[in-house]
């Protein structure tokens, strides 16, 4: 059986989802061919060279946010996408790519003179590859103006063409959008108007029309997220259609972590850091006047409190965004087509090295392809940004700022936290094979269960009194008892199927994870020491894939787990009421000890931050 | 043929200021075309069904294989299709019966009187144009297989005339299941701006509105349904041609079906909720691609409705909604079976559904599981909802 996926462009992310599915559950189905267009062909490349599909997940929400914050969307002439997808290819496909991928991956591109399409499935290196997945993915005027070269000749996006190459009859197509392709997603919808667009059927819904719009303009991270799960959900239901899948239970779980403005910046919590203690000497022996201090405490408050976000984030700042868009517009379009010039003499200059390599006999290609990237990196980044750089001027600013007046620093760390963790339960559980059994055993299996733990923490530092409020909201009540145990369990034993994380309009940093709980099952009842254990371990596990990942998340972790342990030193209280709280609300009876087993584990987990909180105080 | 019969006279200007680029000469030019494929040989002619809904209603009628003693089979077709695109079947299914293919009245060749606005009295007003054809013609017992909207009406005419069908044969019938009740919607603000601007027109007004465009989009927009012809058509441009000029003449017959549907696609008056009405002596045979999923909750619905008489129900692989010419051959081979069932057995049973049809059980009970998944996941997104906005 072959694969094969519709371009989509943002909505590519959904082809993740099937990936990872298939992956996990399917490898063997993945021994044939893939195909693809645009976007298609670059997850079709991914499931091939064995990527980190996860990674390669959060890379794309960075992307979408990125594009997000644009007054123009995609469509700002310095948003580059080409570059930006040459990058991340660049930082993930591996040496040897085309090497493991010719004659599997078909990617399909349009040509540009006779708007043909033409299949491609050799390549002789790696920068061929890159250069035909850039091609693939080349949307006039959104991508830029002149279309890439491979090979010689100019192609675009495969999607104008055929947008779904199927290679024979058993091809598993895959396509976003709501329509006839064997796996998509089932819209509620009447499924009666359908168009067919370059070989993708696509039906005319409210959902579909929604998703077509978010082709090029991506949708917020959380909606692709959702597009996400949305494709391993709807991969899971066709290998169960169609009997290639025993018996599989998973379980997504989101965790969302509140990264404030100046944490995500430019906070440093590393208490061994000279420069947090030289503030803290600072701060012992500076005495400016009262009036100064507070004039500049409210600013620089009210700025990490994010009026500039607030502002920004409303909607009459947006249509003055879009009214300033004529003054900006020339200036970028001049930024723009700068790069570009140099771009394309570069690119002329390719053609003549790429005749001297010929000359040569050298590899042509290696050449030309070398060059062109080199172009599209070298020349972004040697014309300044001012965007970037106002940005690295306020934060220079800020840091100067603190420097003199360090005892603002305390006010920093007085956010309010909130630690979220959602889980969501879908469990997927038939015995298709055993025909025997009666009809209802495939209900029976079936769990569906919406967890919602939201831990919030305000943190009024003046008044001395603490909310923290916990609340778990669960459909399935009747199954709580040993399911919540079990989502602990789970999510310490294994590995995520599939981890990835973005960051929200709300500076938000959402990670989902998707487990698989067939086998946890077994061992379900467990002694306490074991679930103390468990939850020990689980916390660990938790943390992991934020701590490794990136900074800013690093930091709202340990921001979080710090808050905490002040909490801690100031009342004693706290996990008392907490404790209750949780018991009050949840009633998940077998073992608070658990629960609470989580909390100590923060404290004793970052002791560190807790002797540097003490010392500040 | 006596097409100028049919068509309105327009004044000469009119006439040269045809935007539409609709004429009855090239509808029938393209028919012809793609109906000279069939192997056998075929006699279409006007059958006046004087006024039903019109002063004087013509039905456009084929018919094929007329000699044979056998019980005769008629096909309607689905919204905007016509008579020529049975012309993968025709062939096999008159091999062993008579068969009659007509334009419904309000698409195709058929006249075009204006429908009722209302659901029940559109419906109703179809229904009885069958009911006329078929008294003109004389058909005392005979198997009907609808497809699509064709499956709606065939559906409804069995309700009110279940003495004259033998058998009753839906492809992927249309106007089924109930509509679900929405919740929340979550589509954004234009998206619903744009579906309130399109609910009140006519299902296919954009072949219209593009005029001399309409035939390249509908090469553009469908070029599935071009393609699935291509093995017996030398210049499938002839498909294209024939559905732009079905429906590029005046809707009349689409806005029946309008009237008779609701929120884009799904029927006011739902075959669901009528099923008793429908006789238990009437054997059904259900056919529907594995792709298309049009709800299948409802078959099974229609299944526990119908659990004393005979309903088989078989997906085939591989085919989307156009199940009689994505997978031509199979569909052909399990109409005839069931054309021979009904023939061979005068009363068909539970009895009779032969034990293949459980593999499609263990399929479609996986399918409605999928689908209680997919509600279960909205009530999940939403409470995620609910709960970001507490926490924020």
């Amino acid at each position: 059986m072959n694969l094969s996926f519709a371009g989509c462009g943002f909505l590519g992310i959904y082809h993740v989802g099937v990936a990872v599915c298939f992956k996990k559950y399917a490898p063997h189905l993945l021994l044939d061919k893939i195909s693809g267009a645009s976007f298609g062909a670059i997850a079709a490349c991914c499931l091939l060279c064995d990527l980190p599909l996860g990674e390669f997940t959060s890379n794309i929400l960075r992307v979408a946010r990125e594009v997000r914050q644009r007054t123009l969307g995609p469509f700002s002439p310095s948003f580059n996408v080409q570059e930006l997808l040459l990058e991340s290819l660049q930082k993930h496909v591996p040496n040897d790519a085309h090497i493991r991928v010719n004659g599997k991956l078909h990617i399909s591109l349009t040509r540009v003179y006779d708007g043909k399409n033409i299949i491609v499935s050799q390549f002789s290196s790696r920068e061929d590859l890159l250069q035909a997945l850039l091609a693939s993915a080349f949307v006039p005027v959104f991508s830029g103006i002149l279309p890439p070269r491979y090979h010689g000749v100019r192609y675009i996006d495969g999607g104008f063409s055929d947008n779904l190459p199927t290679l024979d009859e058993n091809t598993i197509t895959v396509s976003p959008f709501c329509g006839e392709s064997d796996i998509c997603p089932r819209d509620v919808s009447s499924q009666f108007f359908h168009v067919n667009l370059s070989n993708t059927s696509i039906e005319l819904s409210r959902q579909n029309i929604y998703r077509f719009a978010r082709i090029l303009f991506p949708p917020n991270p959380e909606v692709l997220s959702n597009i996400c799960k949305q494709g391993f959900d709807d991969a899971l239901r066709f290998l169960h259609r169609n009997n290639l899948l025993n018996c599989t239970r998973c379980l997504a779980v989101q965790s969302t972590f509140v990264v404030s403005e100046t944490l995500d910046d430019n906070m440093d919590y590393d208490p061994e850091c000279v420069e947090c203690k030289m503030h803290r000497q600072e701060a012992l022996v500076s005495n400016l006047p009262e009036t100064v201090m507070t004039i500049f405490q409210d600013a620089i408050d009210s700025a990490n409190k994010g009026i500039i976000n607030w502002l920004f984030k409303h909607r009459s700042v947006k249509l003055l965004s879009l009214l300033s868009l004529p003054c900006i517009l020339p200036a970028d379009v001049m930024y723009a087509t700068f790069t570009n010039l140099i771009g394309n003499k570069i690119e002329s200059y390719t053609l003549e090295y790429n005749i001297i390599g010929n000359i040569l006999h050298t590899s042509s290609q290696m050449i030309s392809c070398g060059r062109h990237n080199m172009t599209s990196s070298r020349f972004i980044l040697n014309v300044p940004k001012l965007r970037r750089n106002l940005l690295e001027l306020r934060t220079f600013f800020l840091d100067q700022l603190r420097m003199l007046f360090p005892k603002i620093n305390i006010n920093y760390q007085q956010m309010p936290q909130t630690i979220k963790c959602e889980l969501d339960i879908t469990e997927y559980g038939s015995n298709i094979y055993d025909t025997e059994e009666a009809a209802d055993n495939l209900y029976k299996n079936k769990k569906n269960l919406n967890l919602t733990l939201q831990y919030n923490k305000l943190q009024p530092w003046k008044e001395h009194s603490k909310t923290s409020n916990c609340v778990i909201n669960m459909s399935n009540l009747s199954t709580v008892d040993d399911t919540f145990e079990n989502i602990l369990q789970v999510t310490s034993d294994q590995e995520a199927v599939m981890a990835y994380y973005y960051m929200d309009d709300n500076n938000k940093v959402q990670v989902t994870e998707i487990f698989d709980v067939t086998d946890s099952e077994s061992h379900a009842m467990l002694s306490m020491d074991e679930i103390e254990n468990n939850t020990k371990l689980q916390f660990d596990e938790w943390d992991e894939p934020t701590w490794l990942s990136q900074h800013t998340l690093n930091d709202a972790v340990t921001e979080s787990l710090y808050t905490d342990v002040n909490q801690q030193s100031i009342e004693n209280l706290s996990e008392m009421s907490l404790e209750d709280d949780i018991l009050e609300v949840l009633n998940i009876s077998s073992d608070p000890e658990s629960e609470w087993e989580i909390n100590r584990n923060i404290q004793t987990g970052v002791s560190t931050p807790s002797n540097f909180q003490s010392e500040v105080n | 043929m006596a097409n100028h019969e049919i068509v309105r006279s327009k004044s000469w200007f009119w006439e040269w200021f045809n935007w539409s680029g609709s004429s009855s000469t090239m509808l029938r030019a393209a028919e012809k075309k793609i109906l000279s494929c069939l192997r056998t040989a075929y006699r279409g002619w006007y059958v006046d069904i004087g006024p039903v809904v019109g002063t004087s209603d013509k039905i456009w009628t084929i018919s094929l294989n007329e000699e044979s003693p056998k019980t005769p089979i008629v096909l309607l077709h689905g919204l905007g299709a016509g008579v020529a695109l049975w012309c993968l079947n025709l062939d096999a299914l008159a091999s062993h019966r008579p068969v009659y293919a007509i334009d419904i009245l309000g698409f195709g060749r058929s006249s075009r009187p204006v429908f009722s606005n209302e659901a029940q009295e559109a419906e109703s007003q179809l229904v009885r144009s069958i009911e006329e054809w078929r008294r003109e013609m004389q058909l005392e017992k005979f198997v009907l297989l609808g497809h699509s909207m064709g499956g709606f009406l065939a559906a409804s005419y069995s309700m009110q005339y279940p003495e004259r069908i033998k058998h009753l044969i839906l492809a992927d019938p249309w106007g089924f299941p109930e509509r679900p009740v929405e919740r929340i919607s979550r589509a954004p603000m234009w998206v619903k701006v744009i579906a309130y601007i399109m609910e009140p027109l006519n299902p296919l007004w954009p072949v219209r509105v593009a005029g001399p465009f309409g035939q390249w989009l509908i090469e553009k927009t469908r070029p599935d349904i071009v393609k699935k012809f291509s093995p017996v058509l030398k210049d499938t441009a002839v498909i294209s041609q024939y559905l732009h000029q079905c429906n590029a003449q005046t809707p009349s017959g689409e806005s029946a079906f309008h009237a008779m549907m609701q929120h884009f696609g799904w029927a006011k008056n739902p075959i669901v909720r009528r099923m008793d009405k429908l006789s238990p002596e009437i054997p059904i045979t259900l056919l529907y691609g594995s792709r298309s999923w049009v709800d299948n909750s409802s078959w099974e619905t229609l299944k526990q409705a119908r659990s004393s008489s005979y309903i088989n129900v078989q997906a085939i692989t591989g085919a989307g909604h156009h199940v009689y010419a994505d997978k031509s051959e199979i569909f052909n081979k399990y109409v005839l079976e069931a054309c021979d069932l009904s023939d061979s057995i005068p009363h068909l049973t539970v009895s009779d559904i032969r034990s293949n049809i459980k593999t499609i059980n263990e399929k479609q009970i996986s399918l409605i599981l999928a689908n209680e998944e997919v509600d279960s996941k909205a009530v999940q997104e939403q409470e995620l909802n609910t709960s970001q906005t507490r926490s924020s």
